[in-house]
């Protein structure tokens, strides 16, 4: 697990800190975590007179292009502790997110997410519900006319365009 | 501007951000923090996200903790040039059923999904992917009322933050 963590830490410029402030809400701030190899641990800054208590903690590293696609993302949980010299994030699980692996993410997203979403229909007795879909690609065309300024766009020309681009990425 | 009196630029950063880091708490306790798209509602005084039931868990959690924060500190994609990092704290509130409808949901799809993340589009485009994809459009819908706001001025996290006053939150620190 630290292996992993390590491995993949690097690859993100900054990362997100999660803890437990005094009235029980989550606070977060953005550092750049230092590894500590001996402690198998890492440093983290938190901005001044944050009200963190020590204890459960997440470590989220995330980003996206300007499209929010080709995501990448991962979280750590652990717990948060401090010393002398300042806040230590000591890991205990790595939770992969979307596109650490490639196109292999993509497969393991689909696959947790029909398993889920298979046991949450089991669960409760439903059935597989129909999907509006003539009136969800109509909000799709509306928002590629809005971000185009095309005014009349069929929804085929829209997964043409989507098609177009995915294959130039 | 709505009913909180933020700061032109702190609005902005709520607007036009593409993701925010949504922090739930497991049933342990322990923050677990994913990116997530949130819809900025100022005029009703609160934020609508919504998760698909094929990643519930952050549902789950708010069912049975209802504090939750949002950070707004990656502005890829936004626009904006050296924003503010913000930080909302709150409570949320899931709905009681999932949704595949869009009624009353249609600005969501259009502009906080399909307009901000356009290859999404995909997911709907073909009869194979929506096969594949129908889990995405099974909705649970989450609204947060803020509690608190707090923010850095250019995403700077080594000054204290700075507190927007807003008459019904009550400050944090």
């Amino acid at each position: 697990m630290w292996k992993q963590l390590t491995k993949h830490l690097q690859t993100f410029s900054s990362a997100v800190i999660s803890a437990v402030d005094a009235q029980g809400f989550p606070f977060s701030a953005r550092c750049v975590p230092r590894v500590d190899q001996p402690r198998r641990a890492l440093w983290v800054d938190l901005p001044p007179g944050a009200p963190v208590k020590p204890g459960p903690a997440g470590l989220l590293c995330h980003s996206h292009d300007e499209k929010l696609w080709n995501l990448r993302s991962f979280l750590v949980q652990g717990r948060l502790e401090r010393n002398e010299h300042g806040w230590l994030f000591f890991p205990l699980r790595f939770i992969p997110g979307e596109g650490l692996y490639g196109r292999l993410s993509l497969l393991v997203t689909l696959f947790h997410a029909r398993r889920n979403t298979r046991r949450y229909l089991t669960v409760r007795g439903l059935p597989r519900p129909k999907i509006p879909w003539k009136d969800i690609n109509r909000l799709r065309a509306e928002a590629y006319k809005i971000s185009t300024g095309i005014q009349a766009v069929k929804t085929d020309k829209v997964n043409d365009y989507v098609e177009r681009n995915e294959a130039a990425r | 501007m709505g009913i909180w009196a933020l700061p032109s630029e702190v609005d902005a950063v709520l607007r036009q951000f593409r993701t925010c880091e949504l922090t739930t708490l497991s049933k342990s306790g322990t923050p677990t923090t994913w990116p997530a798209s949130a819809r900025y509602l100022p005029e009703q005084g609160r934020f609508l996200l919504t998760t698909s039931i094929g990643f519930a868990q952050k549902a789950f959690n708010i069912r049975r903790n209802p504090k939750v924060s949002m950070l707004y500190s990656d502005p890829t994609g936004s626009g904006l040039h050296s924003p503010p990092a913000v930080l909302v704290q709150g409570e949320g509130v899931v709905s009681d059923q999932f949704v595949t409808a869009v009624e009353g949901l249609e600005d969501y799809w259009r502009e906080t999904i399909f307009g901000r993340q356009p290859t999404t589009g995909f997911f709907s485009s073909n009869f194979i992917s929506r096969w594949l994809m129908d889990w995405n459009f099974m909705r649970l819908i989450i609204q947060i009322t803020p509690r608190s706001i707090l923010w850095w001025p250019g995403g700077n996290f080594t000054q204290p933050a700075q507190q927007i006053q807003v008459s019904h939150v009550e400050a944090a620190y």
